[in-house]
């Protein structure tokens, strides 16, 4: 998976992500419109359960105002929806093309970034739509211009653990169920429904903070909702996180992705 | 410097076999994953393609054929030896294998064109010419999971034809759509060769490698058993492939071939009947079968249960198709042959067998006139076997020969001048 590897496949992966995201709108009446209304209804459904039932004293908006904790949750789920999707997509992305790589050759790497950037666009939109609520709530600001910054890092980190998800699901069919498993748990090990800062014994606020998930969503709520540049040290370690994990995707790549066809 | 399109040297691969695969974590821990049969498809490989060239791969079924091809195509990694190659692959290795059902044809070409390591203008520029080349135009903008299992082939045929590869790998595209697609198909890969496309052929049909390829590999088991032109390499395969038929025959002691007498029609008075036939060779050996081009003899035994004074003993060849081939018969009248009681034999001498390659069915006669005697219909099988690859057509091997004479321009005559 070195990058101009990539680049020289950018068609095949590009055409990918464009056959995952036409497949999974297909048949249906409003097709694309989905990709617009699921996240608003979820975004309707967090209104009404934490709004209504459930009373939770929300984190202020960035502009000093009172909170929302929908959005607050939102802002949180659209980050981690974008890296479990990347993972599971990936995982059944590269499986489903089993039977095209034992006939044609194509790198492997293809079908999981396909997967990573049909995940991304549909995040891309979720995305949109947060910031449209921010601006309804007119919490804006200058910390919004280092988004590109966060996503371009964030998208490198998932596509590497979605690769080495991906190919170790080829040779350990099990993986795919010790990930849902591993999903879950690392989803109440970040701070998306709770804040990190009500946790206060410090071993487990170590291991919260030491998660490199609760690293991006972290950050991603920082330069959004709470408007600031976020802390350095936890930039560090998405960039720390990121680098680990799409340089254990290339050995992995080149040490086992090039003999998928033969465990299919 | 010789320019070798493909170079592959002391190639070997290897694959684990065995009903029990470890896929599961659990597996690997409980039982180790050290335990499993290993299985050379490929053994020590060399060769050279030199560029431009057309290269065929021969042999039995299972003899690492389609193994040598995915290699080559990059879809298997090789355990040993090294694969070199120079320009851009196109395989052709099941067509139609990257359709996505639910895809239009159209969006189809682009995945399967980014497949091959083409770029989107690429394809743009090809499209036209692919989207012709399938005739299926009306229904491009379907989704695929429509098409028919024809227009399927069609479509991944004319896809990797089209986008220009540099090196084409074709494994056994014979059987692909109806008459008219396959000669269009065919027609492309001569317009290919013609081009300098270097092209890696395997094919079952020895008339095609023979016709298509300048040169020819021979797996057996794994192993190369022979390389080189063509003809010499389709040569030695038949060569074997008969003289093995031959012993398997032998050993199995069944040299006069004969159908099941109960399963074909058996008429006549009886006086006389045909007990058994054997064929044979140039040799003088009772075969299984006979050779195209050599002289043979067809030996018709039979059991006469009184003297009959005017007999006559007629062969029927038929194709295995039902087409009458030939039916030669002993003579009537004056030529009439007289048989003693008991047991004799009738000899059929031929010169040279002009029988093209195939099965054919022969019915024995013997009449006298009017009166049937014995009459087995279809009762026994000649095998004919070739000699060397064959491209002609046709159900005999017409003899002639050709002449050229050089014609004058002003000497042709015209409809009008004719009188």
């Amino acid at each position: 998976m070195t990058a101009p590897g990539v680049l020289q496949y950018r068609s095949l992966v590009w055409n990918f992500a464009q056959r995952d995201m036409k497949s999974r709108f297909t048949g249906t009446a409003i097709g694309w419109a989905w990709s617009l209304l699921l996240p608003l209804a979820t975004l309707g459904i967090y209104t009404l359960v934490v709004g209504h039932l459930f009373k939770i004293t929300p984190a202020a908006f960035g502009d000093g105002s009172k909170g929302n904790f929908a959005v607050w949750l939102f802002v949180g789920l659209t980050a981690w929806g974008f890296f479990s999707n990347s993972v599971n997509i990936s995982m059944s992305a590269l499986l489903g093309t089993g039977t095209l790589l034992q006939k044609i050759y194509f790198p492997s790497f293809a079908p999981v970034l396909g997967a990573v950037i049909g995940v991304a666009i549909q995040s891309a939109i979720e995305v949109g739509l947060v910031l449209v609520v921010l601006l309804v709530f007119t919490n804006v600001g200058f910390t919004w211009l280092l988004l590109p910054v966060w996503i371009v890092i964030f998208v490198a980190f998932s596509a590497g653990a979605a690769m080495l998800f991906a190919i170790g699901n080829i040779y350990f069919r099990d993986l795919a169920h010790i990930i849902a498993v591993f999903l879950q748990l690392l989803f109440y090990a970040t701070p998306i429904l709770y804040q990190d800062s009500l946790i206060h014994d410090r071993v487990l606020h170590n291991v919260i903070m030491s998660n490199p998930l609760t690293e991006f969503v972290v950050l991603f709520r920082d330069l959004v909702y709470g408007l600031t540049p976020g802390r350095v040290n936890i930039w560090a370690g998405a960039l720390a996180w990121t680098v680990f994990a799409v340089s254990l995707a290339t050995f992995v790549f080149h040490r086992y992705g090039r003999d998928l066809a033969e465990q299919m | 410097m010789t320019d070798n399109a493909i170079e592959v040297a002391g190639l070997s691969k290897k694959f684990r076999i065995g009903t029990e695969r470890r896929d599961s974590l659990k597996e690997r821990f409980v039982r180790g994953s050290g335990r499993y049969d290993e299985f050379w498809a490929l053994r020590d490989i060399s060769f050279a393609v030199p560029r431009g060239s057309t290269f065929g791969l021969i042999g039995h079924n299972g003899s690492g054929k389609s193994t040598l091809l995915k290699v080559l195509a990059g879809v298997y990694r090789p355990t040993d030896g090294s694969l070199a190659t120079k320009g851009r692959i196109s395989a052709l290795l099941e067509l139609g294998a990257g359709f996505h059902g639910e895809l239009t044809g159209r969006e189809n070409i682009y995945l399967n064109g980014a497949i091959l390591g083409l770029t989107r203008k690429q394809i743009a520029a090809a499209m036209e010419e692919i989207i012709d080349f399938s005739g299926i135009e009306e229904f491009i903008d379907s989704p695929v999971k429509i098409y028919s299992s024809g227009m399927y082939v069609r479509l991944g045929f004319s896809i990797a034809v089209t986008v220009d590869p540099e090196i084409l790998i074709v494994d056994e595209i014979i059987a692909v759509g109806d008459e008219e697609f396959q000669r269009k198909c065919f027609d492309h890969l001569y317009e290919l060769r013609r081009r300098g496309t270097t092209i890696v052929v395997v094919s079952h049909s020895l008339g095609v490698v023979a016709d298509l390829c300048d040169r020819a590999l021979w797996l057996d088991k794994g192993l190369l058993k022979s390389i080189g032109p063509v003809r010499d390499v389709t040569d030695n395969y038949l060569e074997a492939v008969n003289r093995k038929e031959a012993d398997a025959k032998e050993r199995s002691g069944e040299v006069s071939v004969e159908t099941d007498g109960e399963r074909t029609r058996r008429l006549g008075s009886g006086e006389i009947r045909v007990t058994h036939l054997d064929f044979i060779d140039h040799n003088g050996n009772a075969s299984g079968f006979l050779s195209g081009g050599e002289k043979c003899m067809i030996r018709m035994h039979y059991q006469a249960e009184q003297e009959l004074p005017s007999v006559t003993f007629g062969l029927g060849f038929s194709h295995e198709s039902g087409v009458n081939v030939a039916g030669p018969n002993s003579g009537y009248g004056e030529r009439a042959t007289k048989v003693p009681a008991g047991t004799g034999c009738i000899d059929f001498h031929i010169d040279d067998l002009i029988l093209q390659p195939g099965t054919f069915l022969v019915t024995t006669a013997v009449v006298d006139r009017g009166h049937t005697y014995d009459y087995r219909d279809r009762a026994f099988e000649l095998r004919v076997r070739a000699q060397e690859a064959v491209t002609e057509p046709g159900l005999v091997r017409l003899p002639g020969r050709w002449t050229h004479e050089q014609a004058t321009v002003s000497s042709v005559p015209t409809g009008s001048e004719l009188p």
